[in-house]
Order: structure tokens, then sequence, then C-alpha cells
């Protein structure tokens, strides 16, 4: 069925930031090996997460749906066993699905004898040393043996003066540089299978850039993502838009949704704000995805007051009075959990506890009831819930 | 037995006045040993706020005390300038206090020596443009912005140069005694996981807020009340000089221009224990919307961090060794000797950071009568050491600094913290003059991880340098990572609201999701044997020759330094 779908962001999302990387369930809170076995006992000990919406069957196709959407990035993997990758700090994280860039990360069965990391002297967000020496200190949780991995740092070709990520990764879309890097890596190789190198492996031409590496070291290359801002979260973004542009949608950067109209429990139309101009948008259907905390999605007032701040949803969280959060950082924080609390099909209720709008469904990180961070479950939210309520609408309209 | 070390003189507490006494000793030609239970500047003096007083806060509830003030003022001005920033301060009548204080406070300017000048309000709105327009009196004063790090440092600097010893991290157990009288102490080094006895001809309490549990270790009784006060960060310089509420002082009157932010204070609220001082929400709230009265619109701005500190207040009490040499003072030495029988003891309790070197010379001088030796302070005329360009600190000293380094360098000296311009080399420098550093102590002598960010981008970086540069083992590394970030979080807690909250989500996705800090190794599984990864034979991790970090506990350099803060 065709639908006329329209986008309006305030901003880019979390997308760009994030590491790329699709992760389902990591820790519930022990570590989970499998999602596809572990979801089950998890939804039934969190009975208000979002995955309820979902369902297991959800899940699994929102993440074959993005393995065709976003399919010249080549993404693998899927529910069955979680792959694990090194973290920028040389520790293991748990991820469901990972680019083609990153699939020889997965260090799940001691696939590497023995790994070099390979850093470029100067740029700030990667440190091979660390990275190596915490790295040989972790164990997969699968079992085997610990990780082999030595560090190399080679000078960066050209003008050091300004290594900033997304210039770094353009440089590398030039044979000629790569050429050059491969060239004073090769010293370090040794006995190296694998070559860890930052997530700077081009924009668009992400696909040569990794190819002509691994052709040049002649072993297998993969990236480690770190701190914002992410290629490998860019591309995603950048190749989910144009799949919405294929199917036909718009997307509306930079515009904002400040208020909507509200007639017989149906949204009407929303109102978008774009360089002062005030537009009214009609619409058969609403999904708020305006995401969490940090993206403005859910706000907190100086009185602890919780907010959803576009359609004045009540918001599921710690109640003013309430202590928000833990003296620890890594203790639980009540506050993290917070959110639009839903029908089970995903359309945010009331304070009476009746959907707020026939017509108006969430999904998210705006959703109450996940801390995605900690389970590792970012990216399997968005797109599970955002499965999930768009065939409750296609569903629904037909 | 353990080590033993003798000094003629061992002052306990490296805060202002400790650091003060210590200085004032070493330039009377005194042996010193300094010590401190935690890093230097870490106790109240860390947790101020910032404020070198004119005195006209004090000028009609205690004259004495603004004179000192006032006299101290222009003492430092001459001897600490790089210390301070030159702010000026205004003392402004809002619509909430009372034109007649106004009347008493100009009239009682002069006999407290306080310089003062009143100004039209248009005028001072015109310096000011964000205080509140409805004010109906202003006055300007001398006011300035204190950096008490550096001035503790550049007196602990001082007085190492003339041959004091200085030990951080060495917690005083029990002081030693002999009859009745004390001869030294037991410290614990905790660095170096020991014991040791410092043996002294005389010691100074200078223990602040704690001065009174350093006593009772002698079994002696001082009864010091510690006065916990809260202050709130906010981002930016809200105004360009110190802004006070012309009235008879209460909370959250004050705003201090701090480095790149503004700080709002204080409260007085008396606690047991000094070290129980973490803000409630409740008070910062209250905080912020006093604020409001003075520059409109501050309980709206972006809200940073939060801390508290504890005033080390002594109630009045009359006494023989009690020393009131001027009729009220707002400090009181303690000599033991006169008034417990308990020689070889000195006790500095109360004041406040801007009168610490009247506070030090009031100290040294009752030391010298425990010692029978007569020796002239120096400390009104003699330069303190403080690190940095001549005159006094401007805002605009670090991007000056850091333009001229890009100047020079070829692009391989990476900034750590944008948020404070810190680059690699400098972070590697102040790493290697303070071996065993953790990032909580880089971050007072850097300020790294104190602007907006709150530590999400150069925590990581610089718990990695570290590494790289040899200076911290793997384990390690991320151990003082957690630690540091743990930290933070304290101070961060009670304004997760509006902006901040927003960073402080991206930074649980940062340190939570992308980097995972909770599952590595080393915070998972107990510690392996492999955490010491081989550093073969003089190389660092990366086979690059290390540099040539010594290890020398008390030593003490004194890099270019920050703010009053936890
Ligand atoms: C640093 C970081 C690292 C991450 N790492 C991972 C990872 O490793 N693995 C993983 O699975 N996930 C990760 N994620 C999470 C991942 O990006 C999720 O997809 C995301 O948190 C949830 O997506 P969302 O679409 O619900 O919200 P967001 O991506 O936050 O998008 C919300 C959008 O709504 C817009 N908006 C808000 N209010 C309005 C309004 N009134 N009008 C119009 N637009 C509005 C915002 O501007 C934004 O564009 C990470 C996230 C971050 C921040
Ligand atoms: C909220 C607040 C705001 C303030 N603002 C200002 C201001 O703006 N301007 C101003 O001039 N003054 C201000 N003051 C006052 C000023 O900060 C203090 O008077 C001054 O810093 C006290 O210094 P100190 O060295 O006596 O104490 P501290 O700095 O507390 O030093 C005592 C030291 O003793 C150490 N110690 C404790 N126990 C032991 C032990 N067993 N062994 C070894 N060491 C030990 C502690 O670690 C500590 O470092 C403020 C005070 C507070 C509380």
């Amino acid at each position: 069925m065709k639908v006329d779908a329209l986008v309006i962001a305030t901003g880019e999302g979390s997308l760009p930031l994030a590491t790329g990387t699709i992760d389902v369930l990591g820790y519930s809170p022990g570590l989970v090996s499998s999602p596809f076995e572990a979801l089950p006992t998890f939804l039934h000990a969190n009975p208000e997460h979002p995955y309820r919406i979902a369902g297991i069957d959800g899940v699994e196709h929102a993440l074959a749906w993005l393995a065709e959407t976003a399919e010249s990035l080549g993404y693998q993997g899927g529910l069955v066993r979680n792959r694990w990758v090194p973290t920028v700090l040389g520790g293991l994280r748990p991820t469901s699905m990972l680019p083609r860039s990153m699939v020889s990360a997965d260090l799940h069965a001691n696939a590497h004898a023995e790994i070099v990391v390979a850093g470029i002297r100067g740029y700030r967000d990667f440190h091979p040393a660390l990275l190596a020496a915490n790295l040989s200190l972790a164990t997969p949780p699968s079992g085997g043996r610990t990780i082999r991995a030595r560090a190399t740092e080679v000078e960066w070709p050209g003008n050091s003066s300004d290594l900033v990520p997304f210039r770094l990764a353009r440089r590398l879309e030039e044979a000629a540089v790569r050429r050059e890097i491969a060239n004073r890596i090769r010293p370090s190789l040794g006995g190296a299978t694998a070559v860890a190198m930052p997530a700077l492996l081009g924009r668009e031409r992400w696909d040569e850039v990794h190819r002509d590496l691994e052709g040049r070291l002649e072993r297998d290359v993969f990236e480690v993502p770190g701190l914002p801002p992410s290629l490998p979260g860019l591309r995603l973004s950048d190749c989910l838009r144009r799949a919405l542009r294929r199917a036909g949608g718009r997307l509306l950067l930079g515009s904002s949704a400040v208020s909507a109209t509200r007639v017989d429990g149906e949204v009407r139309s929303v109102t978008v704000t774009q360089a002062a101009r005030h537009t009214e948008v009609k619409a058969g259907f609403v999904i708020l995805a305006t995401g969490g905390f940090a993206a403005g999605g859910i706000a907190r007032d100086r009185d602890g007051t919780l907010r959803e701040p576009l359609l004045g949803l009540p918001v599921h969280g710690p109640q003013v009075g309430a202590e928000p959060t833990s003296p620890r950082f890594l203790g639980s924080q009540p506050l993290d959990r917070a959110g639009v609390r839903t029908d089970p099909t995903g359309r945010p209720l009331d304070t009476a506890g009746e959907p707020w709008a026939r017509n108006l469904y969430a999904a998210g990180a705006v959703l109450a009831g996940a801390v995605p961070w900690r389970e590792k479950s970012g990216e399997g939210v968005a797109l599970a819930t955002a499965w999930a309520v768009t065939g409750a609408i296609l569903g629904g309209a037909q | 037995m353990p080590d033993a070390l003798d000094c003629e003189l061992l002052v306990i507490g490296g805060g202002s006045t400790g650091a003060g006494v210590a200085w004032d000793a070493a330039l009377r030609g005194l042996q010193v040993i300094l010590v401190d239970r935690s890093d230097l500047a870490t106790g109240t003096t860390g947790r101020f706020h910032g404020l070198l007083h004119s005195g006209a806060r004090y000028v009609v509830r205690d004259p004495a005390g603004a004179r000192d003030c006032a006299r101290e003022n222009a003492v430092l001005r001459r001897v600490a300038a790089p210390a301070l920033e030159d702010t000026g301060g205004l003392f402004v009548t809002t619509p909430l206090d009372d034109v007649e204080y106004s009347n008493h406070f100009l009239a009682a300017c002069p006999a407290a020596e306080v310089p003062v000048e009143e100004i039209p309000p248009a005028e001072a709105l015109r310096r000011e443009p964000r205080l509140n327009p409805a004010i109906r009196r202003a006055f300007s004063v001398r006011d300035a912005s204190v950096d008490s790090w550096k001035l503790v440092w550049a007196c602990a600097g001082g007085a190492r140069e003339l041959g004091a010893r200085i030990l951080p991290y060495h917690p005083v157990l029990a002081l030693l005694r002999d009859g009745s009288r004390v001869t030294g102490a037991r410290l614990r080094d905790l660095r170096g996981d020991r014991e040791l006895e410092v043996r002294a001809e005389c010691v100074v309490n200078a223990g602040g807020a704690w001065g009174g549990r350093i006593a009772g270790l002698a079994g002696l009784h001082v009864g010091v009340r510690p006065g916990k006060g809260v202050m709130v960060a906010v981002n930016h310089r809200l105004a360009g000089a110190v802004v006070n509420r012309c009235h008879l002082t209460g909370d959250g009157d004050i705003v201090v221009p701090s480095h790149s932010v503004s700080i709002i204070g204080t409260t007085d609220t008396a606690v047991e224990d000094p070290d129980d001082v973490e803000p409630t929400a409740a008070e910062v709230a209250a905080m912020l919307d006093a604020g409001d009265a003075l520059l409109p619109g501050l309980s709206r701005a972006r809200a940073l961090r939060v801390w508290g500190g504890a005033r080390p207040l002594l109630p009045r009490a009359e006494g023989p060794g009690i020393d009131h040499r001027a009729i009220s003072r707002s400090h009181s030495v303690i000599r033991h000797s006169q008034v417990d029988g308990m020689a070889g003891l000195v006790t500095i309790v109360g004041g406040k950071l801007t009168t610490f070197r009247l506070m030090a010379e009031d100290t040294v001088d009752a030391v010298c009568q425990e010692l029978g030796t007569d020796r002239r302070c120096a400390t009104a005329e003699t330069p303190i050491p403080v690190d940095g360009p001549h005159g006094h600190h401007r805002l605009s000293h670090r991007a000056e600094a850091f333009e001229h380094r890009l100047e020079r360098s070829d692009g391989t000296d990476p900034l750590v913290c944008e948020c404070e311009m810190v680059p690699r080399s400098e972070l590697l420098a102040a790493a290697r003059t303070h071996p065993g550093s953790d990032l909580d102590d880089l971050r007072r002598l850097l300020r790294i991880g104190m602007g907006p960010c709150q530590g999400g981008f150069c925590t990581f970086r610089t718990a990695a340098i570290l590494h790289e540069a040899g200076l911290l083992d793997a384990t390690r590394a991320v151990s003082v990572l957690l630690s540091f970030v743990e930290e933070r979080w304290k101070g961060q807690r009670s304004v997760l609201w509006g902006q901040q909250l927003r960073q402080s989500h991206l930074d649980e996705w940062i340190f939570q999701g992308s980097l995972d800090l909770e599952h590595l190794p080393e915070t998972s599984a107990p510690q392996s044997t492999r955490a010491q990864e081989p550093l073969p034979n003089g190389r660092d991790p990366l086979g690059r020759p290390l540099g040539t970090a010594t290890a020398q506990d008390d030593r003490i350099a004194s890099p270019p330094g920050p703010e009053p803060e936890p």
C-alpha cells in the first residue's frame, strides 16, 4: 500500500552520533548471549518495556526490514546470537547486527589469531594502545581463549593539523591516501589476521575504502566506532533517508512540530514551524518519534516535572519529590526509564489510561520503560516499535 | 617501626590556611612539612565561592573583619596578582532590599577602610546589562575573582623551593605526644601504602572544618562548627564583575564570575560532618531563584554543576591563649600551651580565603612564640610564585596561550578538552610533574572536564593518553576513568533539567552505550594478572621510548590552574 509520508525533524537525530551497530538486547541485566532466547523472559520481567509493542516477531521483522532497506551497507546478523565487538576502550559490547565494515569485528569465537589495532597519530578519539591492552584482557563471553591484540600508530600522510572525523573519512576515499596508510601499517602486521581501525573509512564510498584496505593489507579490516560524531551511524542515517525518498516520502529537516489539534479523539493536524513560518499539516495518522531526553522528546523542569513538550502527553517516570537518580553514575537511575506510556498497539495514553487519540502512535526513545544504553537495545527498540506502529497504521487503514 | 621524618614545623591541612602557613614559615627560615589527607586544596578551599572580598560585605556587621579583608585585598593584588582576576564588584540595592541598609553601608565603608564609590544605577546597567533594571542604588567596590587552586599551589611550591616538604595524600592518623607536649604525627601514605612518623618541634592544626577532629587526636576540644554552603555554576559569564545584593547577607546573594562560568552562592546551615555537604535539589532551586533578584533570568540559565563546602566556624570564645589582638577577628589562633597546657600545638580556625595571608602571619607568630624565636613575617612584601603571565589573570589567557601554541606547532598537539582548550602536551606535562595523579587531580590542574560537556568527551581521551605515554597501566587507566565519571556525576545530579539534562543523557549514551564502561574486563571481572601489560625495557605500549617521568612524591609544580570547585 502506498502511503504519503512526511517526516518532520528539528535535528539530525541520534543516528549520526550512534555506533551504527544494531543492538537488540545485550544485558538483562545479566549478559545475554541469544536475544531470541532471552526476550520472552526479559519481557516477562519488564512488562512495561517498549518491546512489548512489537513482540519477538516484530523485532525479527524489523531487523529483516533493516537488512533489506540498508542492503547497500551490508548489515549482517540477527537475533539468534549476539555479536561481541570491541569498543574504542577495548571492552567487548554485545550487538545483533553489524554493517559490512564491522562484520569481522565479531570476536565471538576467536575469529582472529591476533589483531593489530592501527591508529592515526594525532587523531584524538582513537587510542590503539589502551584499546589493545584492554582487548587483551577480555575473554569472549562465548568462551575460548583471551584475545591477542597489539597496537600501532601511523603518521597521517599530509597535513596533520586538523584531524577531524569527516575530513579524515573524505581523504581516505582517495586511493593515494589509502595506499600510503596501508604502507605505513604493513610493517606492523606480523602474524596478525585482522586490523582494527578507527571508524573513519569513508562516507559515501566506504565499501571501496574498506575492500581496498583489506586487499592491500591482506587481512580482515574492521572499524571500531567511538565518540560522536560517528561515520557508521551517519552512513545508516544517509541510507535510511535515501530509502524514504525512494519510497516517495518527504523529510522536512530543520522544522519543528509545535502543537496539534485534536477533535473528537483524533489528531486532525500538526502545526509545524520552519524559519519562523507556521504551517498546518493535515494527517490521517501521526507517529511521535521525537526521541528521549537527549533529543528533546522528553523534558524535565527544574522542579522535577516531567513533560512531553509537543503534545503535553503524561510522562511516566519519577514524580516530583521522588528521588530521580542514584548517587552512583553506574547505579540504577529511575529517571532513565522515563517516557510516554502506550497501549499494546503503541498509542500514547492520557492520564485516564485511555489512548490520547485514536490515530496517534509513538515509537523509539520517546517511549517509557527502556534503558537502552545499559540494556544495549537502542536501535532495536527504535526499529521494532517503528515497525509495529506502522504495521498497526497500515493494518488499520486497510 | 614506621619511617620517620624530622622538621621544625609540621602543618596539618593543605588548604589555603595550611599552605599559607607553610609559605610564611618557610620564608621565616623554618623547616616545614605540610601534609593533607587528600590533594592540596580539596577541602573547603577547593569548594568555595571564588571571591576575593573587598570587605564591603562585612562593613555593617563586622567592621574589623571588613578592614582585614580590605587590607588583605590590597596586599594580595601586589603579591599574588596572577591568581586574581580584577573583575571589580558591584553592590546593588534590588527592589527586595531595604534602602535604609544602603545608607548604613555607605557610611560604614570609610571606617573599615573599604574603598567604595556610588554610581548611578544607569551606569551600573551600562557596565552590566543583565543586572536587574529595577535596582535603586549601586556601589562600585574592589571585589575580585580568585583562583584558590593556583594560590595554594603557589604557596606550597614557593615553600618547597625554600626547602619545605609537601606531602599530599598523607592523612594524619594520630598525634604523637610526650606528656603534655605534642611532638609530631603518625601519617598514612595513601599512594605508597605505608605509615610514617613526622617528628616536629611544633605542629599547626590547619584542618579547617576538620580542625576539631584533629585537635581531638590530642584529646583537646576545639568547638568547630562546620557550616555548609552550596554553590551552582551556570554556563557563561552573566556579569563581568562580582555582583552582590546590598543587604545584611542572605542566601544566594552573590554571583562571582570565574573563568568561563558564573557561580551563584551561597547558603549557611550547620552540619555535624564536614564531609556531608552534598547539595539538595531544594537548596539548588532556592539558590537559582534567589539569583533572579540580581540577574533576572539566572534561574533559567544552564546550570552546569553544583557543589558544597564546609565553613570552619568557631563560635566566639574568650580565653588567655585565644588571640583576639584586634577587637574582632573572624579567625582564631589557639595556642594550646596557654589554653589546655598542651605545648607544641597551635590551632588556626575560622577566617576566609581572602584573609589567608593574615591568618598565616598570626599563626606563625604564635608558632615562633612556642619555639621561643623571634622572626619577622615577610609575606606582605614577597610575591608568591604564582604560575602564569605577569599581571592579573584575564579570561583570554588560555585562548591566547592556545593560539600561540598553534602558531608554533606542527599540528600534532590535538586538544584533549575542547571546552577548556587543553592540548595533549599540557596534559602530559602536568601528569609528568605530578606522578601518580588521577583524573580529578589533573582536573584541578588543567580544568579538564569542567566545561559544558562535563567530561563526556575529554575523560576517555585523557585516560587513553596517559596510558599511551606509559604513565598509567590499562587497569589503572580504566579505574581512574571510572572514578572520575562517578565524581563528576555527584556535581551533576542536582542540575538534571533543561539543557544540562540533555547533555547528561548524551554522556550516558557515550559512557554506557558507546564505551560500555560498565562491562570492561577490569570493571566486571576480578583483576587479572595480565593487567600489567609488559612495558619492555623503557618502551611505552606503542614501542616508543618512555619519557622521563620521575616519581617524587612531594613534587609540586604550578601549571596553569583553575577555579575553585569539586
Ligand atoms: C551517542 C549515542 C550512541 C548510540 N549508540 C548506539 C548503539 O551503539 N547501538 C544502538 O543500537 N543504538 C545506539 N544509539 C541509539 C540510537 O541512535 C537510537 O536509534 C535512538 O536513541 C532512538 O532513536 P529515535 O529515532 O527514537 O530518537 P532520535 O534519534 O533521538 O530522534 C528524535 C528526533 O526527533 C526530533 N524532534 C524532537 N522534538 C521534535 C519536534 N517537536 N518537532 C520535530 N522534530 C523533533 C529530534 O530533532 C530528532 O531528530 C546511540 C545513541 C547515541 C546518542
Ligand atoms: C560555601 C563557602 C563559600 C566560601 N566562599 C568564600 C569566598 O568567596 N571568599 C573567601 O574569601 N572565603 C570563602 N569561604 C571561606 C574559605 O573558603 C575558607 O575559610 C577557607 O578556604 C578555609 O581554608 P582552610 O585551609 O582553613 O580549610 P580547608 O581548605 O578545608 O583545609 C583543611 C584541610 O585539612 C585537611 N585534613 C582534614 N583532616 C585531615 C587529616 N586527618 N590529616 C591531614 N589533613 C586533613 C583537609 O583535607 C583539607 O584540605 C567560603 C566558604 C564556604 C564554605
